[in-house]
């Protein structure tokens, strides 16, 4: 009975996608999730456009090994950070924290903040291009350099980067209690667990699939999708290039050592094969260095590229659902509606019982079996359902705000992480093109000082 | 013999080299009482241990005017010795002429002469050439089986085509180097390779080729082909290449052992690591390849400044690909063939020195045998002696009537071969043809001895053998001699190209390792200037909003850059 008829949706009125129903004012719902600012007013921005009111750069450094003895033993991690956000209470905040810090405050945001797009952490235990255990050097700056981009991601994003938790963890001297008073009093309003979240747990994965897709957001789907379908190519082929160049390393360690050989049996020319040796030995060493300095660190950041992508992926997804959450609604309350309609034209004579399909007679004809069919349990029937179609459309009201509210906060989600990734791709592919000009430059200096050597082999009289 | 420096005789020391190459060619002409001198294919040539130059790669840059030539045996012969630089082209062609299949045919352009044949000629070639020098380094040409395992695995067409144009090139590198070579160049056979007047069959079959010894070991060394070789030769032995001198050459001892060694190095690490190396850069070509293709995809979905980095970063790994491609190609063709020729050669010198041992072999065994019958001879005449003693004492104890019996008793004893002379002998003696075999010697003393048992008349039978034996040590002296002479003159004439050789692979390994400095080099120009524009695009991109204004950017989490560990040391540096 429940949406069987889906002409009846259209008495809902659902905003077309380009109309800017949002309204920064009031009425907007404040609730965590949703965004406190209100730099929207300013001119020259569009109701979508992020704003930064200040820069946060951060910072991770000097990993050391705390309780080195115990079997508690940790590492801490230096975060500072320089700010001019007014929410700090000075430019140059710094503490010490521990992974398990780092796991809190990402945990926190995003419960915190659930449209935006909360960079995801380094798997504890990724460790592809290292070696050793917890407490290996390459361990420790693996996981440093992971836990720079962490919180790098966090304040360029204009809403984290003034949430009170992440100043907390740069400033509080402690942090535990911090830790504590956050887990018990959760900022902003409790969330509204009203009939929204018990219909709509009923009603969610019931139907996977948004029913009246937005343009906007299914573009947008499309653009993570391929976005992440890129780098998960270029990470595979570069891999597959970085184990070749590795293998070549090898090769050219080899063949130095033949080359070298032969300079052992060839006695007259001996001096200038070793040179040739030398320079296949030091190009075999320009590659390695190179894969350890800059593809190595490169696929990382690609690596974590992509995660960051999945978490944006998933705020669309979520996104998705409000809307969901809605359209259910809609059509719980349509249904609801029309039976009341049927029941009032039963009362007012019958009237209309027959346009209203078999479906409906054959229940009036249960209805009369059962010997309900008398006008007072009608009229009693209606008041209820009169009672709850008011409670759905003020469910559905919210869950239409809500809906909007989260799209809209989408959308915005959506430019700063655009922003974000295209900085970091910016400095991934600059860091990757100076690491290869880098090796290209000193492999290319170094063939270069071997020819004239090569050309003083004395040949014939 | 010459006594010869007990030195590496690859050693790279011109000075020496020189005087030696003239000591050698001063053997050659002044060798004693070389019989067949006047048809020695080996011309007169100064050049002998000068001239030599590199064919490869620097195809002749450094050629030498020939030494001055004025009786050309053919106008192939005069353009190869015009004094100006001479390269021979070749080129592969697909053809059906007179065979009801398609086979690849060589066309060969010298001058204005142009000829074609098919590989197995050029083998033929070879080996006619490596017959009619037996002391010459003949220059290698491609092995039969592909050398597939340097070449890329690709689709099967394309590595017939890569096959052929290896084959080809490796084809015009060997005639190339003939047409270098001091001596080979004059060789009439090789002219008329080039000049493709007339059918190769034809050339199999007349002279010179035609001459051609079935064992070149029973030839002169000089001139295989010498009709009037002395009957000597035929009493030379036939040994096998591994028969342990008594006194061998310290000089070619040391050539065998280094040839040993360089051939074992060269098909060992260098030769594998070199087709390893190039199988990994073939890979990575693709792989860049295919990066290249992705990354433009990537950009398609990108837009902006972004979307261009992204396609110039993809631009700069499809540079790398095209360089990584040319790379392979330049060192394949200039690093790996000519490693690969090198490990012929080896192979080809290690056959050389296998001949000149057994020419010292025979050297020596032919004066075993010879010393072997003088003692047999000297054993056949002390029984001689002592028989007439016995007679002449019996004779004496006779009367004196009986005296004109004597009538072989008489003359002096010591002057007894004369007598022997008109003598049949009673009962057939070893073949003397046969008498090579080492050993040989005791097996007769036995006939003899069994000979001698059964006879009846064993003063007639000792009479016979004292005359035999006499035959074959003249035949052996005769042996000896020209066996002296081939040795003395393979050993000259070896030694001779072993420098030329030398001095030629000094240079290839020179033009080798150039040739591979600048491939490597202008792979890194052509990549880093792929990257330099990649970069200034990437650069474009507009920073993030979240920066401080005053530009102290103070990322300082970038990524340790490590100071390249360089582990510049193997041991010996």
């Amino acid at each position: 009975m429940l949406g069987e008829d889906d002409d009846v949706f259209d008495s809902v009125t659902w905003e077309s996608p380009s109309a800017p129903t949002y309204d920064a004012g009031p009425s907007a719902p404040t609730g965590p999730g949703f965004r406190q600012s209100t730099a929207e007013s300013e001119p020259g921005h569009g109701p979508h456009d992020p704003k930064w009111e200040g820069y946060l750069i951060t910072s991770v450094k000097d990993p050391v090994k705390e309780l080195a003895d115990t079997k508690d033993a940790y590492v801490s991690y230096l975060v500072s950070a320089k700010t001019n956000l007014p929410i700090f209470s000075t430019p140059n905040p710094s503490a010490r924290r521990r992974f398990q810090d780092f796991v809190f405050l990402r945990n926190h945001l995003s419960k915190d903040f659930p449209a935006c797009v909360v960079p995801p952490l380094p798997d504890k235990h990724r460790l592809e291009y290292v070696t050793g255990d917890r407490f290996s050097p390459e361990f420790m700056e693996r996981r440093r350099a992971d836990l720079h981009r962490f919180l790098q991601r966090l304040s360029r994003h204009p809403t984290l980067q003034r949430s009170t938790l992440l100043r907390a963890f740069f400033e509080s001297t402690e942090w535990h209690v911090t830790m504590h008073q956050h887990v018990a009093h959760p900022p902003g309003p409790e969330h509204t667990t009203g009939v929204i979240d018990s219909i709509s747990d009923t009603l969610l994965n019931a139907f996977s699939r948004v029913r009246k897709p937005d343009e906007r957001f299914l573009a947008m789907r499309e653009g993570v999708d391929k976005f992440e379908e890129g780098i998960v190519l270029t990470e595979r082929l570069w891999s597959r290039i970085r184990n070749r160049t590795n293998d070549l390393t090898g090769d050219y360690h080899d063949m130095a050592v033949a080359v070298q050989g032969l300079g052992f049996l060839e006695s007259g020319i001996t001096d200038p094969l070793n040179h040739f040796s030398n320079t296949l030995l030091e190009f075999s060493a320009l590659l390695r260095h190179t894969t350890q300095t800059t593809t190595d660190p490169f696929l990382i950041h690609l690596h974590s590229l992509l995660q960051y992508s999945h978490a944006n992926r998933a705020v669309l997804k979520l996104r998705d659902q409000k809307q969901m959450d809605f359209e259910e609604l809609s059509d719980y309350l349509s249904g609801v509606t029309s039976e009341r309609d049927r029941l009032a034209a039963v009362i007012s004579g019958h009237a209309g019982s027959t346009g209203l399909g078999l479906s409906s007679y054959l229940k009036d004809r249960v209805d009369a079996l059962r010997g309900a069919d008398d006008d007072r349990s009608r009229v009693e029937k209606m008041r209820k359902l009169d009672a709850k179609i008011k409670e759905l459309q003020d469910a559905v009201q919210t869950a239409h705000e809500t809906s909007d509210a989260f799209s809209d906060e989408t959308l915005r989600e959506q430019t700063v992480f655009q922003y974000a990734k295209e900085a970091e791709m910016k400095e991934m592919l600059g860091n990757l093109a100076d690491g290869q000009m880098e090796f290209y430059k000193a492999a290319m200096d170094e063939w270069d000082r071997i020819i004239p050597i090569i050309q003083r082999i004395r040949v014939d009289v | 013999m010459d006594p010869y420096e007990t030195e590496n005789p690859f050693e790279e020391d011109t000075d020496r080299v020189q005087s030696e190459a003239s000591s050698a060619y001063r053997v050659n002409l002044s060798a004693p009482s070389s019989p067949p001198s006047q048809s020695s294919r080996i011309p007169s040539s100064p050049s002998l241990g000068s001239a030599s130059r590199p064919a490869f790669p620097s195809s002749g840059s450094h050629r030498q005017p020939q030494a001055y030539k004025s009786d050309f045996c053919c106008t192939r012969d005069q353009w190869l010795h015009s004094g100006e630089e001479v390269e021979i082209i070749t080129d592969a062609l697909k053809t059906s002429v007179n065979s009801s299949s398609t086979y690849i045919t060589y066309v060969i352009k010298s001058g204005t002469a142009e000829a074609q044949h098919r590989y197995s000629e050029f083998e033929s070639l070879r080996t006619s050439l490596a017959r009619l020098y037996p002391t010459l380094i003949i220059p290698p040409i491609p092995s039969k089986q592909t050398i597939g395992d340097y070449a890329v695995k690709q689709a099967k067409a394309k590595e017939d085509a890569a096959m052929i144009a290896r084959r080809k090139r490796m084809l015009q590198t060997f005639l190339n180097r003939i047409a270098r070579h001091p001596i080979l160049s004059n060789e009439h056979v090789f002219h008329r390779f080039l000049d493709g007047e007339v059918s190769w069959t034809e050339v199999l079959h007349s002279p010179p080729l035609s001459l051609l010894p079935t064992n070149i070991l029973k030839a002169p060394s000089h001139n295989p082909t010498d009709q009037n070789a002395s009957p000597g030769y035929t009493a030379l032995p036939n040994p096998s290449a591994t028969h342990a001198l008594r006194r061998p050459d310290q000089r070619f001892l040391d050539s065998e052992v280094f040839t040993n060694k360089f051939a074992a190095h060269l098909s060992g690490p260098m030769e594998k690591v070199t087709r390893r190396t190039m199988k990994r850069w073939s890979d990575s070509s693709h792989d860049h390849a295919e990066l290249g293709a992705a990354l433009n995809g990537f950009s398609l979905n990108e837009s902006g400044q972004l979307s261009s980095a992204i396609e110039k970063t993809g631009q700069a790994v499809d540079a790398t690909y095209m360089s990584t491609t040319l790379l392979l190609q330049e060192l394949e063709q200039n690093w790996a063939e000519p490693l690969h020729e090198y490990t012929q050669f080896a192979t080809i010198i290690k056959k050389l020195l296998v001949y000149r041992h057994q020419k010292h072999v025979q050297y020596e065994m032919t004066q075993e045998n010879l010393e072997a019958k003088r003692e047999q001879l000297e054993e056949l005449e002390k029984s001689e002696h002592a028989a007439r003693r016995l007679e002449e004492a019996l004779g004496r104890g006779r009367t004196s009537a009986d005296s004109p019996r004597t009538e072989d008793g008489t003359p002096s004893s010591g002057d007894n071969s004369r007598a022997d002379t008109g003598y049949l002998p009673p009962h057939p003696g070893p073949n003397p043809v046969r008498r090579r075999a080492p050993g040989m010697g005791f097996l007769s003393a036995l006939s003899y001895t069994l000979h001698g048992m059964m006879d009846v008349d064993p003063a007639t039978a000792r009479r016979n053998a004292i005359s035999k034996a006499r035959e074959q040590i003249s035949l052996l002296e005769d042996a000896l001699h020209l066996s002296a002479q081939d040795l003395k003159y393979s050993s000259s004439t070896i030694q001779a190209d072993l420098d030329r050789f030398q001095r030629q692979k000094v240079a290839d390994i020179r033009e080798m390792a150039i040739s591979m400095a600048k491939s490597h080099r202008d792979w890194c120009k052509k990549n880093l200037e792929a990257w330099e524009e990649a970069k200034r695009e990437v650069e474009k991109i507009p920073d993030h909003p979240n920066r401080m204004l005053e530009e102290i950017v103070e990322d300082s989490g970038g990524v340790a850059n490590g100071s390249r560990e360089s582990t510049s040391t193997i041991d010996g540096h």
